[in-house]
């Protein structure tokens, strides 16, 4: 099989834009899971959400893309709260419940979307035209970088809100030590709400990453939820850099795999890879017990 | 024998004679094939249960029903050999393939190992999708044998291949697997596995290979998946572009919801959760749409409102006509 240089940067730069939509999708299902100790498995359909969302404003308002996009964050980011108050806070100390909670969400929404929109696929406006040419020979579709400096953004932003504002280190302390939290004034319930709402925003945004460049469907959450678990499984539970790595590994395996081994081998490579994680470190990359 | 011995053994007499009785009292194909399906979905959710008893719970049971369904299509189309050994060779595998994973796996706890067994369901599906020369990927495996004539014991050769055989034969493997699953509970294995689900650093303290008895567990769990697997791939005769997708999260997803709606707690409880969530999908057939929102909001309001499952009925209604008069 002869691979040429074009196709492998096209392969590489597509892992790079998955993996930072993979990073979006862990970053959210770890601050869920460290406040509320709750595995948030219909988060792939909050993504799904977003984008359809952001997909019905454009074509029913005319809106502009980047307009539509954060309005379907907004709303994802209420959704989330509602989320929180009603469905996942009464199954607080009961996590199996609450993963099946999930997953009845989950076919709930998948479902109401097809009803909605049908199963057809469907494509968002491009985030950006062109290419754009780096070194003269190499070719890069200019949406993925966008796509790529969008999540890095909001992947910055993020690290700043939890490591210098106010309520980001409540956030953190509440991860930490939710006992020693509430004595020092820092309500749970309202940390909870916080990192739903973070969460479900950082989803639709990748959603609506992921509908511009490749196809949007009912179920397209899926992929991206199951890549985001194993990003936390990879790099440790509540560790950022974590995230970012694991991330980046999963994507460029995901992006130049197909292109060198062929996709049969490329759908085992994740598996064997966190297997191999698991066999030299149990609790993750950057995991502590 | 005391009351509840007598129960146990009317109410597993009185299923399989209306399971026998079914196909015969309504005669039609739609319904057997219904029925079968039931069956296997049972057969599913029961052995997914055993997992559970070692205190996990898997996303990742229908990927070694996929292992089963393409092991068996695959063995008779490209190797031509009889159902009666293709059937046991795909809970095999499934059964070694869970065994191998089992080891790593087996490290991590609870939300991790749900996410674990999620993967590696995704990982095979897509193997599967994407293996095009092997398993037929999208287009999938078409025309397969069914069952064929076997040899049964007592009744001499016996041709499956109608639909009507064909779910007597499934609900026979079915009932067989779920009696084996029931006194493996029951066995010394069995009280087992409780201790590791109730203490398993107490059950490592006074001398059990904790890690050992959950990789058993989860091998003989998959055995038996490989084996449902198996069945649903000669009952569709096909394993299309539909299969690809059935053997995807959602069924995962279902399996993991009959299970808690008929509650955990007992035996009894998957095969009913099963039964009774099959029919609801079958009755809402006309609003197709529709029906995984059902289910969903079924699920949800069984773990807010009744969190031990259908099984626990009876017994509330027993403690609410017993409650002392005020």
């Amino acid at each position: 099989m002869d691979i040429t240089v074009q196709e492998f940067w096209q392969g590489l730069i597509n892992g790079l834009a998955l993996g930072w939509i993979y990073v979006l999708m862990a970053l959210g299902l770890t601050l869920i899971f460290g406040i509320m100790h709750i595995m948030q498995f219909a988060h792939g359909e909050i993504y799904m959400l977003g984008a359809y969302i952001t997909y019905y404003l454009i074509s029913s308002y005319k809106g502009p893309l980047y307009m539509a996009a954060g309005l379907s964050m907004l709303a994802m980011t209420v959704l989330g709260v509602i989320l929180e108050r009603f469905l996942f806070r009464p199954f607080k100390e009961n996590w199996t419940a609450a993963v099946v909670a999930a997953v009845g969400l989950s076919l709930i929404l998948q479902s109401g979307v097809i009803v909605m929109f049908g199963l057809h696929h469907r494509n968002l406006p491009m985030l950006a035209e062109g290419p754009f040419n780096i070194m003269g020979s190499i070719i890069v579709p200019k949406d993925r970088i966008v796509a790529v400096a969008v999540a890095v953004f909001l992947s910055l932003v993020l690290y700043l809100f939890l490591k210098a504002t106010k309520y980001g280190q409540a956030m953190v302390a509440s991860a930490q030590n939710p006992d020693g939290a509430i004595l020092q004034g820092i309500g749970p319930d309202k940390m909870a709400a916080l990192s739903m709402g973070i969460g479900c925003a950082l989803a639709a945004a990748g959603g609506v990453l992921a509908g511009s460049m490749f196809q949007m469907g009912p179920f397209m959450g899926i992929l991206p939820l199951v890549k985001g678990l194993l990003i936390i499984v990879i790099g440790g539970l509540g560790s950022l850099p974590g995230a970012f790595i694991a991330g980046m590994s999963l994507g460029l395996i995901d992006g130049v795999f197909p292109i060198l081994f062929g996709h049969a081998w490329a759908s085992l490579s994740p598996l064997f890879f966190v297997i191999f994680i698991l066999v030299i470190k149990p609790q993750g990359l950057f995991g502590h017990e | 024998m005391n009351r509840e011995g007598m129960v146990k053994i009317f109410g597993c007499i009185g299923a399989i004679v209306l399971a026998i009785a079914a196909p015969l009292a309504l005669s039609s194909i739609y319904w057997t094939s219904v029925f079968t399906s039931i069956a296997i979905n049972s057969l599913m959710a029961a052995s997914l249960r055993t997992i559970f008893i070692i205190g996990e719970f898997s996303l990742g049971h229908v990927g070694f029903m996929c292992i089963g369904a393409y092991t068996s299509a695959l063995l008779t189309m490209k190797a031509g050999l009889p159902f009666g050994l293709t059937l046991p060779a795909a809970g095999l595998l499934a059964g070694l393939v869970a065994f191998a994973l089992g080891y790593p796996f087996m490290r991590v706890k609870g939300i991790y190992f749900v996410i674990l067994t999620l993967v590696t369901s995704e990982s095979f599906r897509l193997l599967i999708y994407n293996w095009k020369n092997f398993t037929g990927g999208y287009d999938g495996l078409i025309g397969f044998p069914g069952a064929g004539v076997l040899s049964i014991p007592g009744l001499g050769q016996v041709d499956f291949n109608g639909f009507t055989e064909y779910y007597y034969l499934t609900l026979a493997v079915v009932c067989v697997s779920l009696f084996i699953l029931y006194r493996l509970e029951k066995s010394r294995l069995g009280f087992t596995w409780l201790a590791i689900q109730e203490a398993d650093k107490m059950a490592g303290a006074v001398g059990v290979n904790v890690l050992r008895y959950k990789v058993i567990a989860f091998s003989i769990a998959s055995f038996f998946a490989g084996l449902g697997g198996g069945l649903l791939a000669h009952f569709e005769r096909a394993l299309g572009p539909q299969a690809t997708a059935f053997f995807g999260v959602m069924t995962t997803i279902y399996l993991l919801i009959y299970m808690v709606v008929g509650g955990k707690s007992k035996f009894v409880g998957p095969i009913m959760g099963a039964v009774v969530l099959s029919l609801i999908s079958e009755f809402t057939r006309p609003v197709e749409e529709y029906q995984p929102m059902i289910i969903g909001a079924i699920a949800i309001a069984m773990v807010m409102l009744i969190p031990e499952g259908l099984v626990s009925i009876p017994e509330k209604i027993g403690k609410w006509l017993s409650r002392p008069l005020e």
